[in-house]
């Protein structure tokens, strides 16, 4: 019946059947025995008549009986007690489950399948509209009665054990059959007994059960024959006997057993008794496991959470499946055993046939005359009218009615009529007129005496009354009437309100329900069943709301969460009622409705009690998953109830894990792993300093990404790398990576080196509010060994990995992976964690996931100290994939439509054999320099592999901040203590005196050409580091020209001996403080004064003056003290600096705070020819102002200046290199001048109370005549706004020398005596030599015209300098060559004693070769005195 | 006066919930869950006529043993559901309808926010305390 949907009809009509009583002879027991059934059973598959029965009612119209089934049991039957009937309905519901092996959240609901979690998903966003369309549809197509088959079971075994009461007759027995075997040996005195027996039992009174419908019940006599055993003569002859005797109608010959039991089992026959009997076990198809799980008690045991509001703490009920039912004989213990092992077909259509005769030759009419019988009756004592008179006088009377009713409903609920008292006899009447399916006769009857009833206020009867005049008028065919369904409601209300008969009211309640479902009166319905839900029984409230809920999502616009929250309802009432299965499911269909829309406590709820139903019901899977759900969603949920949450999770999980024997590890699920932010690094971690040695930075985890720096570590090392390969960079060239991380380019496998460590950094984030504990933290890696020595194309090895536990230890040896034994993440704490692997054989690796212990954290509880031991947390082991996904892919139109991302091989490193690796450290590294300071430090480069190393070079951002000195030098301490208190420089023990001079080519130092020296190659003893050999060299730093902190990189470049080896590098990144010093500003001067025959003769002539500004602009008072100038030194191609012209006697200068000194020098050009031959070589010319001169031409002195030369010249020459040619060229060449002045100081510095001697040097380059050059380099203005222009700019005027500019083509200069004595009385003309140097100081040949005939016009000059002319040729016409100077001697003729201005010459130049260009050149001619004395 | 304060997204998702602290708040969670089902119904029966001058107060949705729960839909469907302790007979549906328009006109600020994400879950001060003052009054 559990599979087959009857209509309403059919099922009200099959509640309620004629009953029968047996009673059977010890004989015919064991007749039927063989049959391992007794009589009743024997018969019940047969109880359904298949051919339509007739009667006749009183008014003589035929009343058709179609489909009557009748029930036959055995008379002794004992109505069960509540409590027996309590675990029979729960044994009936535990034992009838949705089919297995469908998944959990497959949804069956009666008649159909809801895949409710397909569609939800599918539909996620416009979700309700199309679930609505689902259920409908659903809804629509089937059958109206949504069932479920446990309920349906519940059902039926609940309306099988309905106690037979006295206010109706339904179920009272209206026959009973007497059966004898025809073996007895005196049958018709075994009839004679049973048949007082049974009288004894119906009117002695002794027996309160079995109910009798009737006084006089039908007495049917059944022989019973075993053809197999017995006389069938004899049998024959007892039946004619009876027949006699009782009369054809009332005897039958019932012959079974046509053959014996040993009957093999090859011939099939159908067993048509299977499905009636042991019902329960027959319909569950419950594995023996999961019934032990059933009867299992809750092994799990937790804090019950508090504010659960459903709690779900479900008491151990009635779940053992022992069935104890007694009932019609039916033996307890029922055998597997096939029944009617010996009954043939033929015996199976004989027990039809019987019961078909027994049916219409005997009930029927038993029926039909006592119907007509009670009608007399009732009509005789003409008792209708007036009963339906007083009735509803009764009813309609008056407005005090209902309260009086009320008033007395109490006093009269307990009423009872005596057994034949008159009201009862129509009930009886109507009764068997709905037994027969008279419904029109019966419904008139019930309605006359729930009249009757009612004016009795014999209310448990009224309403057993009202209910079936409901009942009989719903049945009625062609539906004269509507269905009354505040009959039912009144009925249920006065059994439950009333009567206090829960039974009898929920009988009411599932009839009604069913009804109104049927007439699509969901709600109502719905209303009806929840109403009935009570605090008495669990089992029957889980099962009306489930299908309340079912009410509910079958409505015309389906209520889906009203059917959610009443799935929740009835399952924690499943629950309670230890139905866990059915819990499960409940809240496991609720949830459908419930996931994923936000309303999370809701969830998280459902999802706690899922996963403990799960747990106990051994499906740990699911526990498992439901926990997971509350823990990873970020829950709003208190710390408590969180804590809780967890700690269950890791019971469930530790029982799960501990019982399977599953190799791989599951994934948990906290703490949240942010896997796009692991970091790789590779590398060991780096020692940053120790002692006095200061590692090199390098890069290491503990620095933020800078997209900027990396660029520039990028571009220093492509630098390095061009220089490395001969100027070209390779085409795949790719900078190192060292730190691999969501912004680095992860496209390619990154390189590991065997025996370095792989650290892996991830990034843990709890979302919960309680602590989480993690122990044995590490990686989970797979490895391909492969040997990068053999040609490719080898087979690689096989993949290994540490997936298992025991394999760990063992693979140690291949790579041994670090272990972090505990590792805490405080509440909603973003915690990393650094993991390391040391590979020791090449391949390819693979870091999969992480491997760790969960637990929580122990509180530690003042109270919990005494009572409970501290136990260790819970940790359960499992492991969290570490799943990158790559940068999303924007480069085709296929990728940019779609989402794409690329691959991301971060965790994929390739260890290869192994390479150099340097450690640098640096020795006395100052973290504060003057502006222009020279100190010495060291550098020791170590190789820490087990690999020689080569080519190690260095690049820089800042080239001129440091030197390693140049190859020739090595004139230095071997080590740093030795070097202390050593100057820098080197140095000489001489008095200051004239410049010395010494020539040097920059390529010495490693300059050449104009390219910015970022690269310097180091030079390393025999050109490499061998294996654990270490190196210290010097290097000279100096302060950086500018004041203020620089950030200066330093990236080591080195490779293996080996070729086609990857370089590799080492960063370095120093900050420095510069701290101002001296400011120096020099300006050159052409000098007048020709340098003095013998002196200088070879000098070429011409001269400049120099003079140099020193200012100390050194703020910190407190430090330096003072400085001294110590030297000033020159560097040029074409100048040097000659003497120093001091004028003041302090040689040694010394400048205090904000003191300034003056310094002037004379320069001379240098050789030429020398100059010609070397043009790229520069003199150095020292000029010591104490007693020990610098030897500025070598380390570092010269090495900085290079450094620092090559870099102002590149910017200061650049626009003017355009102007080579022409007139202005050569013009502008004439006043250019490169000279570089070196300044070299010292400083007294008071530090710690110890008195230091700092050194530095300044340069300066002096680039043209009178114009100021300074150290310390100019600020840029900063940009002013320009004025938007839009028209284009004149251009730029054709740029012609300035008269300034030519004039100082030819330098001029007179000599003469200052004074001249003449006696004039003697001799009245005075005649003095005049010497006219003229010297060229430019490049090209020069013509010059001095004329003489000049005077001076001006009236003043007339006044003061009295006249005098010149004698001999007034005018000459020169050629100069370049440089050349030549003298011409003049006379001058005065006339008296006087001062006389002898600088009235003039002197046009004019280029030799720009024919055209008339002469331009005044010389401004200056005053020259000369005075004239008379004697 | 009121025991639980809801605000329902179109989508059905909460956007805010509020209950007074010392009921149980997953059974309100429950209850203002189920009662959408009676929204959707009331607004799908009215909502078929007159679609412009519908009135947003859909009344009392449903009882149940110790609240009462109220719905009120804007017209961008959103939901506010008010449930009122039973035994407070001192209600009327006037006071009811005022606390609707209330809490309409403050979450109508705080969609006017324009740091606020439409279909975020509310976190306003001044929208908390006018739940609040709500269910202080006479509770």
């Amino acid at each position: 019946m559990a599979q087959c949907a009857q209509s309403v009809q059919e099922f009200v009509q099959d509640s309620f059947v004629p009953t029968v009583a047996v009673l059977c002879s010890a004989d015919a027991e064991r007749v039927t025995r063989r049959n391992n059934l007794s009589f009743p059973e024997l018969l019940r598959p047969f109880c359904r008549l298949t051919s339509e029965g007739h009667l006749r009612d009183p008014n003589n119209l035929v009343v058709v009986v179609k489909g009557l089934r009748i029930s036959v049991t055995g008379v002794n039957t004992q109505p069960l007690q509540p409590g027996e009937v309590r675990k029979l309905l729960s044994q009936a519901v535990s034992g009838c489950q949705p089919p297995e092996g469908l998944p959990a959240n497959v949804v069956t609901a009666g008649d159909y399948d809801l895949n409710i979690s397909d569609r939800s998903v599918k539909a996620s966003v416009p979700w309700y509209s199309d679930w609505k369309d689902t259920f409908t549809q659903l809804s629509s197509s089937k059958f109206y009665t949504a069932t479920t088959p446990w309920f349906e079971a519940y059902r039926e075994n609940f309306l099988q054990s309905m106690p037979a009461s006295d206010h109706e007759f339904l179920n009272h027995y209206l026959a009973c059959m007497l059966v004898v075997s025809s073996r007895e040996a005196a049958p018709t005195e075994q009839f004679q007994r049973l048949s007082q027996e049974q009288h004894r039992v119906q009117h002695s009174g002794e027996y309160t059960h079995p109910k009798w419908f009737i006084p006089n019940t039908l007495k049917y006599y059944v022989l019973l024959h075993d053809i197999s055993d017995g006389d069938e003569q004899r049998a024959d002859s007892v039946y004619e006997d009876m027949k006699q005797r009782y009369g054809t109608q009332c005897c039958y010959l019932l012959k079974i057993n046509s053959r014996a039991a040993a009957a093999g089992p090859a011939e099939q026959m159908p067993d048509p008794w299977s499905q009636y009997l042991q019902k329960s076990r027959a319909q569950s198809p419950v594995s023996p496991e999961a019934s032990d799980a059933l009867s299992e008690s809750h092994p799990l045991e937790l804090d019950q959470t508090s504010n659960l509001g459903y709690p779900g703490n479900p008491s151990v009920a009635v779940n053992s499946i022992d069935t104890s039912r007694k009932q019609g004989g039916l033996p307890a213990s029922s055998t597997p055993v096939a029944h009617g092992a010996c009954l043939t077909l033929n015996d199976h259509d004989r027990i039809r046939q019987f019961i078909q005769e027994f049916t219409f030759r005997g009930l029927l009419p038993h029926i039909e005359k006592n119907i007509r019988q009670l009608n007399d009756q009732l009509v005789s004592r003409k008792g209708l009218s007036r009963s339906l008179f007083s009735a509803t006088k009764k009813w309609f009377g008056g407005g005090k009615v209902p309260e009086k009713s009320i008033a007395e409903l109490k006093n009269t609920a307990g009423l009872l009529y005596p057994p034949e008292a008159p009201e009862l006899q129509i009930r009886k009447m109507a009764d068997l007129c709905f037994l027969v399916q008279h419904y029109e006769l019966a419904y008139s009857c019930y309605h006359t005496a729930k009249k009757d009833f009612l004016s009795d206020q014999a209310m448990l009867y009224a309403a057993g009354a009202l209910e079936m005049a409901a009942m009989s008028a719903f049945l009625q065919s062609g539906a004269p009437r509507p269905y009354p369904a505040h009959y039912m409601e009144t009925a249920i209300q006065t059994y439950r309100d009333v009567c206090k008969n829960m039974v009898l009211a929920e009988r009411c309640a599932l009839f009604s329900a069913e009804v109104l479902k049927s007439q699509v009166k969901y709600s109502e319905a719905a209303a009806l069943l929840i109403k009935m839900t009570s605090e008495d029984s669990d089992l029957r409230s889980a099962l009306l709301l489930e299908q309340a809920a079912h009410c509910f999502i079958n409505m015309r616009s389906p209520m889906v969460r009203k059917f959610a929250f009443h799935m929740i309802l009835s399952g924690h009432r499943f629950s309670k009622a230890g139905q866990k299965r059915h819990a499960l499911r409940c809240y496991c269909q609720a949830m459908q409705v419930y996931k994923g829309k936000g309303w999370t406590l809701a969830e998280d709820h459902i999802n706690f009690t899922i996963g403990r139903q799960s747990f106990t019901l051994r499906q740990p899977e699911n526990a498992i998953a439901a926990f997971r759900h509350i823990l990873i969603n970020d829950s709003k949920q208190v710390a408590t109830q969180q804590s809780a949450f967890l700690r269950e999770y890791l019971y469930v999980y530790k029982s799960v894990s501990q019982s399977s024997s599953d190799v791989t590890l599951p994934q948990l699920p906290l703490p949240c792993l942010h896997s796009a932010q692991t970091r790789v690094f590779f590398g060991h971690e780096r020692r940053l300093a120790e002692g006095e040695k200061q590692a090199a930075t390098h890069v290491w985890l503990d620095q933020e990404y800078d997209g900027e720096q990396a660029q520039l570590w990028a571009e220093l090392e492509e630098q390095v790398v061009g220089v490395a390969n001969k100027g070209s960079v390779p085409i795949g060239f790719q900078p190192t990576q060292y730190c691999l991380s969501c912004h680095t380019d992860n496209l390619r496998y990154p390189l590991a080196v065997v025996e370095e460590p792989i650290i892996v950094e991830v990034v843990f984030r709890n979302p919960l509010k309680v602590p989480l504990a993690l122990a044995e933290l590490s990686l989970l890696w797979k490895f391909t060994p492969k040997d990068f020595s053999r040609p490719p194309g080898g087979v690689p090895g096989e993949a290994l990995s540490n997936e298992k536990e025991a394999a760990v230890t063992a693979l140690n040896d291949i790579i041994s992976t670090e272990v972090i034994p505990e590792f805490t993440i405080g509440p909603e704490e973003t915690k990393v964690a650094r993991l390391q692997l040391l590979p020791h054989k090449t391949g390819e690796l693979q870091v999969l996931s992480v491997l760790y212990s969960l637990g929580t954290v122990e509180e530690d509880n003042g109270t919990s100290e005494g009572s409970r031991t501290p136990s260790r947390p819970t940790f359960v082991r499992g492991r969290q994939d570490l799943e990158i996904q790559g940068p999303r892919l924007n480069t085709t139109k296929e990728e940019k439509t779609s989402v794409r991302h690329g691959p991301d091989h971060r965790l994929d490193p390739v260890i290869t054999p192994p390479m150099p690796l340097l450690e640098v450290f640096f020795i006395n590294f100052p973290t504060g320099l003057l502006c222009g300071e020279i100190r010495k430090a060291w550098v020791e480069f170590v190789n820490v592999s087990a690999v020689p190393l080569t080519g190690l070079r260095v690049a820089s951002t800042h080239p001129e901040f440091f030197t390693f000195g140049c190859a020739a030098s090595d004139l230095t301490p071997v080590t740093p203590t030795a070097s202390e208190h050593c100057s820098a420089y080197k140095t000489m023990a001489t008095p200051p005196s004239v410049a010395a001079t010494m020539l040097v080519s920059p390529a010495m130092f490693g300059v050449s050409g104009d390219d910015r020296p970022t690269v310097a190659e180091i030079p390393l003893v025999g050109g490499g580091l061998g294996p654990g050999e270490a190196l210290q060299i010097p290097l000279w730093l100096r302060g950086p020209d500018r004041e203020g902190v620089h950030e200066i990189n330093f990236l080591f470049y080195y490779e293996s001996v080996e070729k086609n080896a990857n370089h590799r590098v080492l960063r370095h990144k120093a900050f420095i403080c510069a701290s101002r010093s001296l400011s120096v500003r020099a300006t050159a001067c052409h000098s007048n004064t020709l340098p003095r025959r013998g002196g200088a003769e070879e000098e070429g002539g011409s001269s400049m003056l120099v003079f140099v500004d020193v200012e100390n602009i050194n703020t910190s008072e407190a430090g330096v003290r003072e400085f001294h100038i110590v030297q000033v030194s020159s560097s040029s191609r074409q100048w040097r600096l000659h003497t120093c012209i001091n004028p003041t006697g302090d040689r040694d200068s010394r400048l205090a705070s904000r003191e300034r000194g003056k310094l002037c020098f004379r320069a001379t050009r240098c050789r030429t020819q020398e100059g010609e031959t070397h043009a790229r070589k520069y003199t150095f010319a020292d000029l010591n102002l104490g007693n020990e001169q610098i030897v500025s031409s070598t380390t570092p002195c010269a090495d900085f200046f290079f450094r620092r030369a090559n870099h102002t010249r590149r910017q200061s020459l650049t626009p003017a290199g355009g102007a080579d040619d022409g007139v202005t060229g050569v013009v502008q060449k004439c006043s250019e001048v490169e000279l570089n002045i070196i300044v070299l100081w010292k400083a007294y510095v008071v530090e710690d109370n110890k008195q230091l001697i700092l050194e530095g040097q300044l340069h300066v380059a002096l680039q043209t005549v009178g114009k100021e050059a300074c150290s310390v380099p100019q600020k840029e203005e900063a940009q002013e706004m320009v004025l938007l222009k839009f028209k284009p700019d004149q251009p730029p005027p054709v740029s012609r020398p300035t008269l300034e500019q030519l004039s100082r083509l030819i330098k001029t200069c007179l000599h003469y005596p200052e004074s001249y004595d003449h006696p004039f009385p003697q001799k009245s003309l005075c005649m003095v030599p005049v010497t006219l140097t003229l010297s060229n100081c430019s490049l090209a040949q020069v013509d010059v015209i001095i004329d003489l005939r000049h005077k001076t016009t001006s009236p003043e000059s007339l006044e003061v300098h009295g006249t005098f002319t010149w004698l001999g040729q007034t005018q000459y016409k020169l050629q100069l060559r370049p440089h050349e100077v030549q003298r011409l001697v003049l006379k001058a003729c005065f006339f008296q004693a006087g001062v006389y201005n002898l600088g009235t010459p003039r002197v046009f130049a004019k280029m030799a070769q720009a024919g055209t260009m008339c002469e331009t050149s005044q010389q401004s001619s200056m005053p020259a005195l000369i005075v004239i004395n008379s004697v | 006066m009121a025991v639980c304060v809801a605000v329902i997204a179109k989508e059905n998702y909460p956007l805010y919930i509020r209950s007074v602290p010392t009921q149980n708040e997953l059974k309100f969670h429950y209850t203002v869950h189920t009662s959408l089902d009676v929204v959707e119904e009331k607004v799908s029966a009215v909502g078929k006529a007159l679609p412009d001058q519908r009135e947003l107060y859909l009344g009392l949705l449903y009882p149940t043993e110790d609240y009462k729960v109220y719905g009120y839909v804007t017209n961008s469907k959103v939901k506010f559901v008010i449930v009122v302790d039973s035994s407070n007979t001192s209600l009327r549906d006037n006071e009811i309808r005022s606390m609707f328009r209330k809490l309409h006109s403050s979450f109508t600020d705080v969609m006017c926010n324009p740091f606020y994400n439409p279909g975020d879950t509310i976190q306003s001060k001044s929208f908390d305390s006018i739940v609040s003052a709500m269910m202080v009054q006479s509770s």
